[in-house]
C-alpha cells in the first residue's frame, strides 16, 4: 500500500485533530498553529486513549485523558502530573507519512514512493463515507488494484479511496475546477446508491 | 471462568430498584434476579439459585463459593451520613478499565476540567501505595490534588485529600476530604458488574456529609461526573486493561495503578485483563 488520501483540507481547519483510519490501523490525523498535517497513530502510550479525542495547542497534539502533549515528531514533550520532569525519549506516537497537496491530505503506512498521485486540475468537493469495500469500488470501475480512479463523466471526476473495513471505505471525490459542487455532490450520491445497490 | 473470578462478590442491582424479576450478565452469563416477600435472590441460567447479601444499598451475588465475607466500610455506618444510590450506567469497557479509571487523579484537570481539577494545577505529588497484606486489598494513601469544586458540598477551590481503597478486584473505596467537615471523609464507591470482559454496569455509591444538598443534587452531581468519564472509557484501546508492562507507559503519578495491575496478577484475577501485547 502507497500513499492513500484520509481527509480533505476543507475539512481540516487550523488546531483541529480528526480520527481516520486505512484499514485497521486507525490514524488521529491533526493540523497544527502553524499549518502543518500530521498522521499519527490514534493511541496515546500512557493508558491507550484516542489521540483524535484531545486537542491542539500551537505545535503540540495533547491527550484528553491526562493533557500528555506530544511535539511533531511524535515525542512526549510535557506531562502535566509531574511538570519538571522531562519525559524520556522512549514514550512517543507512532507517526506516519503524511502528506498535503491540492486539497488532498494522504498518508502512507509504509515508506512511500515517490508523490501522492497527481490530482491536475481537479480540486476536491467532498468525502463520503460507502458501505462497500474500496476493492468492490475499484473492482467496479475495472481497475481492481487502485485507490486513485480517474474516472472522467462530465465532471472529469476522481476518486481517491480509503480502505477501511471489508464493508467500508471512504471517497474523496475530486472534480474539473469550474464543476458545479451540488450538481457532482448528485452525482456522487447516485453513484453510491449504485454501488451499494450492487453489492452481494 | 475460573475460581479467582467466580468466587468474589459482585453487585448486581440497587436494593431500592428491585421489583418485577428481571435479567442481566454477570461474567459472560445471563442471571435473573428478584424479590420474593422481601427477600431478594439471583439466579443462573439454570434456574439455580446464587448466594446473595445485601449491603450498601445493592444486592450482590457470586457465581462461586466466595472464600470471605463482602468488605465492609465501617466508616459509612457512622450516624449523620446520607446514603445516596446514584443509579447505574452501563459502559463499553473492562470492568477493570472502569475501576482504574476511578484510582487516577492525574485526569481530574483534563475530564473533569473546572470541577475536580482545573489547569495549571495538574502536578500530581508523591503519594503512599501498598498492598495491604492483612486484608489483601490495595491502598493509595496521602494523596491529595487542587479542586475547583471537590463536592456539591463545596464552595471554591480547596485541597482534597483523598485515600483509595480497592476491596475487591471489581470494586473501589474512594475516601475523600468532606468540604463541610474538616477532620471527617465522604465516601464515594464505585462498584462494577462485569456484564461480560468489554462491558461493564456501574453502580456509584456514596455516604457523605452534607446537610444541604437534596437528594437529586448529590445523584446528578455524581452522574455529570461519572458521564465524562465514560467518554474516555470507551475510548482506549485495547478496551481490556493490559496487565503486562510494554504495553502502556505509567509514570509516578499512576502508582495506585501500577499496584492496582500488579495485585490483580498476583491474585489471578484476568477477567476484563489483556496478558499478551496485542
Amino acid at each position: 500500500m502507497n500513499w492513500i488520501a484520509v481527509g480533505l483540507k476543507q475539512d481540516l481547519p487550523l488546531g483541529v485533530v480528526i480520527p481516520s483510519r486505512i484499514e485497521d490501523t486507525e490514524l488521529a490525523i491533526w493540523r497544527s498553529a502553524s499549518g502543518e498535517v500530521r498522521a499519527w497513530s490514534d493511541r496515546c502510550p500512557h493508558r491507550g486513549m484516542r489521540l483524535s479525542h484531545g486537542f491542539v495547542r500551537g505545535n503540540a497534539l495533547s491527550c484528553i485523558y491526562h493533557g500528555w502533549q506530544y511535539s511533531e515528531n511524535g515525542s512526549c514533550a510535557y506531562i502535566p502530573a509531574h511538570p519538571k520532569l522531562t519525559p524520556p525519549d522512549t514514550i512517543c506516537v507512532p507517526t506516519y507519512d503524511c502528506a498535503e497537496t491540492d486539497g488532498v491530505i494522504w498518508a502512507a503506512l509504509q515508506k512511500p514512493l515517490g508523490a501522492p498521485p497527481a490530482v491536475s486540475s481537479r480540486r476536491p468537493v467532498r468525502s463520503m463515507p460507502v458501505a462497500r469495500s474500496a476493492r468492490a469500488i475499484a473492482a467496479y470501475f475495472n481497475a481492481p488494484q487502485s485507490t486513485f480512479l480517474e474516472i472522467g463523466s462530465d465532471f472529469d471526476v476522481a476518486l481517491a479511496l480509503q480502505p477501511c473495513t471489508a464493508a467500508h471505505c471512504v471517497v474523496h471525490a475530486l472534480a474539473a475546477r469550474g464543476a458545479d459542487r451540488k450538481a457532482v455532490s448528485r452525482w456522487l450520491e447516485a453513484l453510491r446508491s449504485d454501488l451499494e445497490e450492487s453489492a452481494p | 471462568m475460573t475460581a479467582a473470578t467466580d468466587n468474589h462478590w459482585y453487585p448486581v442491582a440497587m436494593v431500592s430498584g428491585i421489583d418485577a424479576p428481571r435479567e442481566t450478565w454477570l461474567l459472560g452469563k445471563k442471571i435473573t434476579l428478584g424479590r420474593d416477600n422481601g427477600a431478594c435472590w439471583v439466579r443462573d441460567a439454570a434456574g439455580n439459585p446464587l448466594t446473595v447479601t445485601e449491603r450498601f444499598g445493592h444486592l450482590w451475588t457470586s457465581p462461586g463459593q466466595p472464600n470471605r465475607a463482602l468488605f465492609t466500610i465501617p466508616e459509612a455506618d457512622t450516624p449523620g451520613r446520607r446514603l445516596v444510590d446514584v443509579g447505574s450506567v452501563r459502559v463499553k469497557c473492562s470492568p477493570l478499565r472502569a475501576v482504574e479509571n476511578f484510582l487516577d487523579i492525574a485526569h481530574f484537570p483534563f475530564v473533569h476540567t473546572d470541577i475536580l481539577g482545573a489547569e495549571p494545577h495538574t502536578e500530581v505529588d508523591r503519594y503512599d501505595v501498598r498492598i495491604a497484606e492483612d486484608v489483601d486489598e490495595v491502598w493509595a494513601t496521602k494523596v491529595k490534588f487542587f479542586q475547583p469544586q471537590a463536592a456539591k458540598s463545596a464552595s471554591g477551590g480547596i485541597t482534597t485529600e483523598y485515600m483509595y481503597r480497592v476491596p475487591a478486584p471489581t470494586c473501589a473505596v474512594l475516601y475523600k476530604t468532606c468540604p463541610p467537615r474538616p477532620g471527617e471523609w465522604d465516601i464515594i464507591t464505585l462498584f462494577v458488574q462485569p456484564l461480560t470482559e468489554e462491558w461493564c454496569e456501574v453502580w456509584p455509591w456514596m455516604a457523605l456529609y452534607d446537610d444541604a444538598s437534596t437528594m437529586a443534587e448529590m445523584v446528578s452531581f455524581q452522574q455529570l461526573i461519572f458521564m465524562q468519564d465514560r467518554s474516555i472509557l470507551e475510548n482506549q484501546i485495547p478496551r481490556k486493561l493490559p496487565l503486562d508492562p510494554g504495553m502502556e507507559v505509567p509514570t509516578q503519578a499512576d502508582m495506585t495503578s501500577v499496584a492496582y495491575r500488579r495485585w490483580l496478577k498476583k491474585i489471578g484475577y484476568t477477567y476484563g485483563a489483556q496478558l499478551v501485547a496485542a
